[in-house]
């Protein structure tokens, strides 16, 4: 066994983003689409099952998903919580930028300029002039990988 | 045995193929982005949704039938920023399905791309003609209210700039075929600024 199973590797990423989530730096989070994406091919029959016709948004999937944890397939189980604190995590960053980073944004950036210009200054900054819990946050935000994409 | 290799390697040739087709299909968030990013300074939208919800009611009013009799059109929203997705829903309910929560996810990443911060959208659904035109406008109301309900949570997109309205089967985007899926379908509009930020990140409402 020279290959890590699938399931083997998305577990061992559901505990890393259980672990970073208490507490220790993780890589980057997925985006949006990626996340539910997962969601949807890990627990589609269980959602079928379990929570048919609820809504994903409000709240109510993550919440009927939660009541019937211990009736989800373990692989659901791994990838909802994953999942959910990928996408947790990087709206957090995305709402909380501008205070984690007001003193980056006030030592590193023109700030004459607001709005999306100081995004674009912490683009150009290179990561490690970033203060530890700046650069951590805005890589959360995954603005660093779509900008890289596109 | 040449047959059969020859009948794996068309196989395969098959198999990219459709690989490649479904890899091209695949919404990205940054079609969506580039199409809702707006050009230049567009002007102040003189439309609400609620005026917009009135003209739907009119519009059933005035030009009654099994289906609309004349498109409803606004030509304050024709040259906006704007982009159809695709987003299947349970029938008759404004659940929406697994298989559309990933294009669901890629409105969310764009909305929250940098360009676009702080611009407000109109978030429109459009039905087929299948079912009354009344209880059309209201399904997609319903629909369109479930999409911002989504991106507002789990995804964070605040509510301030997303303003949901149900067009029903009033604008049919294949009028030739009314009960076509290309009909169902939800369009964002860049309706401009909602809120500008300050030095920290604070949002305001803008001058």
């Amino acid at each position: 066994m020279n290959t890590i199973p699938i399931g083997r590797a998305s577990f061992v990423l559901a505990l890393l983003f259980t672990i970073g989530g208490v507490g220790a730096a993780i890589a980057q989070t997925l985006s949006y689409a990626d996340a539910i994406e997962q969601l949807a091919a890990a627990c589609g029959k269980d959602v079928q099952k379990y929570c048919r016709g609820v809504e994903l948004g409000g709240g109510r999937l993550k919440a009927c998903l939660d009541a019937n944890q211990a009736r989800m397939s373990p692989q659901c189980q791994q990838t909802r919580m994953m999942v959910y604190a990928s996408i947790a995590r990087r709206a957090a960053a995305q709402r909380d930028i501008g205070n984690i980073c007001e003193a980056d944004i006030n030592r590193l950036c023109d700030t004459s300029h607001a709005d999306a210009h100081l995004v674009e200054c912490l683009l150009s900054v290179s990561p490690v002039a970033m203060s530890p819990a700046c650069s951590q946050a805005f890589t959360d935000t995954g603005w660093r990988t779509e900008r890289a994409q596109q | 045995m040449i047959r059969h290799q020859i009948y794996a390697i068309s196989a395969l040739i098959l198999a990219v193929a459709f690989t490649v087709a479904a890899a091209d299909t695949r919404l990205s968030s940054g079609q969506i982005t580039n199409s809702l990013a707006a050009v230049g300074d567009t002007p102040k939208l003189d439309l609400t949704a609620a005026q917009m919800r009135q003209a739907v009611q009119d519009n059933i009013r005035n030009y009654p039938g099994a289906i609309p009799t004349r498109p409803l059109t606004f030509p304050q929203l024709a040259n906006l920023a704007q982009f159809t997705v695709e987003i299947n829903f349970d029938f008759n309910s404004a659940s929406i399905r697994p298989e559309s929560y990933r294009n669901v996810g890629a409105i969310a990443d764009a909305l929250h791309n940098p360009i676009l911060l702080g611009y407000g959208f109109l978030v429109i659904g459009h039905t087929d003609s299948v079912g009354g035109r009344q209880y059309n406008v209201g399904l997609s109301q319903r629909r369109a209210d479930a999409i911002v309900a989504a991106l507002v949570d789990p995804f964070g997109v605040n509510p301030g700039v997303l303003q949901p309205v149900g067009m029903g089967e009033e604008q049919l985007r294949d009028p030739s075929h009314p009960t076509s899926g290309v009909n169902r379908r939800v369009q964002l509009i860049n309706v401009g600024k909602k809120f500008c930020f300050g030095r920290s990140g604070e949002q305001f409402v803008c001058q």
